[in-house]
């Protein structure tokens, strides 16, 4: 490549001794040029296509003595308390896929924390937070030692994870003896503390606690990924890790960090599944990894890592959960509804390749 | 203009919240159950299954829906699962918001389930709950089999009918821990406690899966090629296991005989009829049973439906495996 | 060497939109004859050579095989009539044995269609053998070393009817012995008749081994000789030609008067390194001693492989694994590389030569690649503080004339000029004192070129060393204080750039005699 270069043949152009510009510019393109254009469409196209779904799901809502069923508060605090955990693990995912990387262990994960949860406040006696705190380092600690390992060993995270996912699933078994840990709540000994309940009603009686927690969660990862260094990190490494260490960045750092948290939120989703379930069961949270990733998709982030938004994320998944409940209210065949959320995901994924060919 | 992207973000979801929190509430539907019956009206039931893939939900679906055919005014709406706790419950609430009149659930789990099928019944509708129960009493009846009962009448079998003279028996198990698995042995103990001479000389997990049975029992009959019969605690395995005997050539010596005796081309009862199993005994699937106890409760306004039925078993041995297969909507 | 011409290329002439890549050149080859072909980059040897193998189809001029004219129309055509390539990237299948690979595509078969392992071993020995290499057929090629594979290649080249043979740079990723072995076969396939087409940089090679050579030069043949020993500097003028109108402003010293240098940024001390896994094609700094100053632009030149990059990408912490040797001084302090990050700290500065790969996102946003590495600078308590990252980036946008709509805008929308410049503004920002610099102009137009060289004088003037590892002889010649040559990882000559001639330092570089230089 790098053969010595005599002079005068720059591309056959006279040579110029000012110091302005000549031509070039090929891709230089005028404000507004149609490549920041589409990308201005596409930054909003998981939103607009949320909107779209919520509208059909109006549209087609079955209605009762002239009530759309889906439009009444109860149905909404369904859909969002249905579609938290889901997309509380899918903001973690989201940091990940930015990364270039996938996380398969989140479901398991899920697992092994509900069942965490159930069995330190059922067995071990544990107030809540510190049932809650052990749970979530379990988490964080799980996710950062998969961070280590595909960074360190530079494994691909599929197959990190992968074996997390294994392993996770194993430790709750191991924890669990097998068999759910049902949660009973009072004062008495294989009794939680009754505040746990909390995870499974709702503020004033109509916003359910978990749909607060995620939209909670969804705000914060959105100021996160918007306003600090790190996420310029994760960026950075998705988009191109090479360059990115050369810039600097901590990449061993930063990929643990990120696979951390998507451990920790695993975690937390894990003990809100314990606490709406009033249960911890090993096979608990079972191929959630694959919706969330999923949500991530649909909300326009690329599995190449390096592009994506946090707000898509969440408007994925608010979008599967409408699918999910509108299909539902429906009474859709469960196998077609499978079909048609399979068509959904090929959807999304087939208006990302539209748009880097447009770009 | 991501500003204005992420301010569109927030605003959506903020608006999907804040119309949960804003819009009208719905005054509680309240009554009881018996205000909205009568004859003449047409009723939505909706039948929450734990999960379609297992064959026995399937025909207990079938049940249900052939069952509220004969029954004018009913409509029977199925939600799938697909084993899963979460989805279970998001089923029953996706039928509160469709104001379904009658729930019929057949949980996943006890405890993960019974908050929810508690939200229903506090709202007036009444609660069916097949096959596996619900903590608490927040429910109109419960409709199940007794695996003991069953087990015993499978011991009560070897110890009269299949091994009168006494043998070695191997007992293929369903899952361990599982409350069907340790009860269908229970039962069985019982039943041969009867004849001395019919002894149980290994039990084994098969897991309730027809090629688990299979390795099993191939591992067993090496072990104890003088048994005479195997028990399994489901048709599955019972075939399973006598594959694993043809292939070791003692299909003719060995006797086999399952439980579920399910009426569908790969049931059990077609394995009797067919000569392969020397018996198996029905764990009935309730379907019937759920939708004439729904039919008393909405139709006939009826308030003191029993709160819990127990299904009896059926022993199904060559004689009447036809007419049983017949009788229970086999080829339906 | 007989007179049987085997291939006549004539009035060959090739267009890439408005570049002459080829214009008017005649080559003829002809049976049992070693044919150099010499030349710089984008003298045209690649299209030529591309014309010949039947890749590239849609250029002027006629081609003749055995005396008949023909049109290739493509690789497969050039290749059933005779003419085999054998490319710098090998194009076997590693996991395959190396008799599989021969016989790829023809497999032999028994009777029952079952492959035929004992004829392929058999046949793949005689036709290894007649190269005089001793290599088992039934070792998989991934496990041969590249001299190894080459003649595998060889083989199959032979085993195909090749009697046109095209070697690209075959040597360039071969140790000493494994020349001599290369060059033993060339020597036989002479002997046979095969007509050879030889490329290489290596003058003592093409002296060794060549019967003629030709020398290409902005698309014309410069003119055709027997090359000797005495004729080495008349090819390296052919090549060079004479220098054309500078790009650096007046006189050949850089532009404007040097500034006196200042202290030493750096110092290398017989820098070698040994890395923990040799990787093929990489040459590692095996003896480097030189001295960077505040002020002082210092070139690195040196061929293709002489580990220009390598010892960039070790000063800057970014090279393999391995040991160290030597002295390391920066800004007087002891220095020893250990990662970009610490690099960075340490106020040095690094613009990789493949900015889409080792720099640039080029979906990224132009603000947000400008600002990564000096992020700390604008961070509290991580995080970013929007208004004066916002300040930073204008001011780098302005102060490198950086033409972009927008800072929002994907780096991928901008000329490779200024993304090249974004990628400048991304190292300036974190204010190094050294800035290492590997071919920062390729891939650049000609505007944005002498904007870059202004560039980075203006900040010489401002006391930063730089380090310019180039392949364009003018740009050392005509950008930097000093010209280092390196030569297989060696330094080994160092140059003052006045007076100094592109000759010169291809003199050096291939390994000749000094030329005014400072031999080491």
């Amino acid at each position: 490549m790098t053969h010595l270069r005599a002079p005068g043949e720059e591309s056959g152009t006279p040579v110029t001794t000012a110091g302005v510009a000549v031509g070039g510019h090929r891709r230089w393109r005028p404000p507004g040029g149609r490549g920041e254009l589409v990308e201005r469409l596409f930054a909003v196209q998981s939103l607009f296509a949320l909107l779209v779904v919520f509208v059909l799901a109006i549209a087609v809502s079955p209605r009762r003595d002239g009530e759309i069923l889906f439009l009444s508060t109860e149905n909404l605090g369904n859909i969002v308390r249905a579609v938290s955990e889901i997309g509380i693990i899918a903001v973690g995912m989201t940091f990940v896929v930015l990364l270039g990387g996938i996380d398969l262990s989140v479901g398991a994960i899920l697992g092994l924390s509900a069942v965490g949860t159930a069995t330190l406040m059922v067995d071990s006696g544990f107030g809540i937070l510190p049932a809650v705190a052990v749970v979530l380092l379990i988490g964080a600690l799980f996710g950062a030692v998969q961070g280590y390992a595909t960074a360190r060993l530079g494994i691909q995270s599929f197959i990190v994870t992968l074996a997390g996912l294994q392993v996770a699933r194993g430790l709750a078994r191991i924890w669990s003896g097998g068999l759910g840990i049902p949660i009973a709540y009072g004062d008495g000994p294989q009794e939680a503390p009754p505040a746990f309940e909390f995870l499974n009603g709702s503020i004033n009686g109509v916003v359910p606690v978990p749909a607060v927690l995620f939209v909670g969660i969804g705000v914060a990862a959105i100021v996160v990924l918007r306003k600090t260094a790190f996420a310029r990190h994760v960026y950075a490494i998705g988009g191109n890790e090479k360059a990115a260490r050369l810039s600097g960045v901590p990449v061993l750092r930063v990929k643990v960090a990120v696979f951390a948290i998507a451990g920790l939120l695993a975690a937390v989703a894990g003990i809100i599944h314990a606490g709406q379930l009033n249960q911890g069961s090993p096979n608990d949270g079972a191929g959630y990894e694959l919706d969330a990733i999923a949500a991530v998709v649909i909300g326009g982030t690329s599995l190449a890592g390096g592009t994506g938004s946090m707000g898509g994320t969440l408007a994925g998944a608010l979008l599967l959960g409408i699918l999910n409940n509108i299909l539902a209210l429906n009474n859709i065949d469960a196998n077609v509804q499978l079909l048609i959320k399979g068509l959904v995901i090929v959807a999304a994924a087939g208006l990302q390749k539209l748009r880097r060919s447009i770009v | 203009m991501r500003t204005r992207t992420v301010l569109l973000a927030l605003l959506c979801t903020g608006a999907l919240v804040t119309s949960t929190a804003c819009s009208v509430q719905k005054p509680s539907e309240g009554g009881d159950a018996t205000a909205n019956c009568g004859a003449g009206r047409d009723f939505l039931i909706g039948m929450s299954q734990a999960n379609n893939a297992e064959p026995y939900r399937q025909v207990m679906n079938n049940d249900v829906r052939t069952a509220a055919k004969s029954v004018p005014g009913l409509t029977v709406v199925v939600a799938d699962a697909a084993q899963d706790n979460s989805k279970q419950v998001a089923d029953v609430e996706n039928f509160l918001t469709q104001k379904i009149d009658l729930l019929i659930i057949s949980p996943n789990e006890a405890k993960p389930l019974t908050a929810v099928v508690q939200k229903a019944y506090d709202r007036g509708t009444p609660v069916i709950v097949l096959d596996r129960k619900v903590e608490g009493e927040a429910y109109t009846a419960f409709i199940g089999g007794d695996n003991v009962a069953i087990g015993r009448a499978a011991g009560e079998f070897y110890a009269n009918t299949l091994l009168p003279d006494g043998g070695k028996v191997l007992e293929i198990t369903g899952l361990p821990g599982s409350t069907p698995a340790a009860e269908r042995a229970q039962g069985f103990r019982e039943g041969i406690a009867a004849n001395p001479k019919v002894d149980v000389v290994a039990s084994q997990p098969g897991d309730w899966l027809r090629e688990k049975g299979q390795s099993v029992a191939d591992a067993l009959l090496k072990a104890h090629p003088d048994a005479a019969a195997v028990y399994a605690h489901n048709d599955p395995m019972a075939e399973g296991a006598y594959l694993a005997a043809k292939a070791a050539g003692l299909h003719t010596k060995v006797k086999f005989t399952g439980i579920d005796a399910l009426p569908v081309p790969s049931g059990g009862i077609k394995a009797v009829e067919q000569g392969r199993l020397a018996a198996t005994f029905q764990y009935a699937t309730g379907g019937r049973e759920a939708v004439d106890l729904a039919r008393r409760i909405l139709v006939d306004c009826a308030r003191d439906v029993p709160r819990t039925t127990t299904l009896d078993t059926m022993r199904i041995t060559r004689e009447n495996a036809t007419e049983a297969y017949a009788r229970l909507g086999g080829g339906a | 060497m007989s007179d049987q011409v085997l291939v006549a290329m004539s009035g060959i002439a090739k267009r890439f939109g408005g570049v002459h890549a080829l214009r008017g050149v005649d080559l003829t080859l002809r049976a049992g004859e070693v044919h150099a072909l010499l030349g710089e980059n984008g003298a045209g040897k690649s299209t030529l050579i591309n014309i010949l193998s039947g890749v590239v189809t849609d250029h002027d001029g006629q081609i003749s095989v055995g005396g008949e004219p023909v049109r290739f129309a493509g690789p497969a055509a050039a290749q059933a009539a005779g003419i085999a390539t054998i490319h710098q990237e090998l194009d076997l299948v590693p996991a395959l044995s190396v008799a599989e690979n021969l016989v790829l595509g023809r497999e032999p078969r028994t009777r029952l269609r079952t492959l035929d392992r004992r004829a392929m071993t058999r046949a793949a020995r005689d036709w290894l053998g007649s190269l005089g290499a001793e290599i088992d057929p039934r070792r998989p090629v991934g496990s041969l070393r590249v001299g190894e594979q080459q003649l595998v290649e060889i083989a199959k080249a032979l085993s195909l009817d090749a009697r046109v043979l095209v070697m690209d740079e075959p040597t360039a990723a071969l140790a000493d012995a494994e020349v001599r072995r290369l060059m033993s076969t060339i020597h036989a396939l002479r002997g046979r008749g095969v007509a050879v087409v030889y490329i290489s940089h290596r003058l003592e090679e093409i002296e060794h081994i060549a019967d003629r050579a030709t020398v290409l030069r902005n698309g014309e043949v410069a003119g055709t000789l027997r090359p000797d020993r005495a004729d080495r500097q008349r090819i390296i003028t052919l090549m060079v030609g004479r220098p054309a109108e500078s790009l650096f402003g007046a006189g050949s010293g850089g532009v404007g008067a040097p500034s006196p240098p200042g202290p030493a940024v750096l110092e290398v001390d017989d820098l070698a390194v040994r890395p923990r896994v040799t990787r093929p094609g990489r040459c590692e700094p095996a003896g480097v001693s030189l001295t960077v100053r505040a002020g002082e632009i210092v070139g690195l030149a040196g061929l293709m492989g002489a580990g220009r990059t390598e010892l960039l990408e070790t000063l800057y912490g970014a090279g393999p694994p391995g040991r160290h040797t030597g002295l390391l001084r920066l800004a007087g302090r002891p220095y020893a590389p250990r990662g970009p990050r610490r690099a960075l700290r340490a106020g040095v500065g690094f613009v990789p030569e493949d900015r889409r790969r080792s720099a640039l996102v080029l979906e990224h946003p132009v603000g947000r690649s400008i600002v990564l590495a000096a992020l700390r600078r604008f961070t509290t308590a991580g995080v970013v503080r929007g208004g004066r990252e916002r300040d930073a980036v204008r001011q780098q946008i302005a102060a490198l004339a950086i033409r972009t709509s927008s800072t929002t805008a994907p780096v991928g929308a901008l000329s490779g000029g200024n993304q090249q410049k974004v990628v400048f503004a991304r190292h300036l920002l974190t204010r190094p004192r050294l800035l290492l610099l590997d071919e920062p102009t390729r891939g650049v137009d000609v505007g944005a070129k002498a904007e870059i060289y202004r560039l980075l004088r203006r900040l010489a003037d401002d006391g930063m060393g730089i380090l310019l590892a180039s392949s364009e002889l003018p740009e050392l010649t005509g950008v930097c204080d000093r010209i280092v040559v390196l030569r297989r990882g060696r330094a080994v000559a160092e140059l003052p750039a006045d007076g100094c001639t592109g000759e010169d330092i291809l003199t050096a570089a291939m390994g000749g005699a000094s030329a005014g230089g400072v031999d080491r």
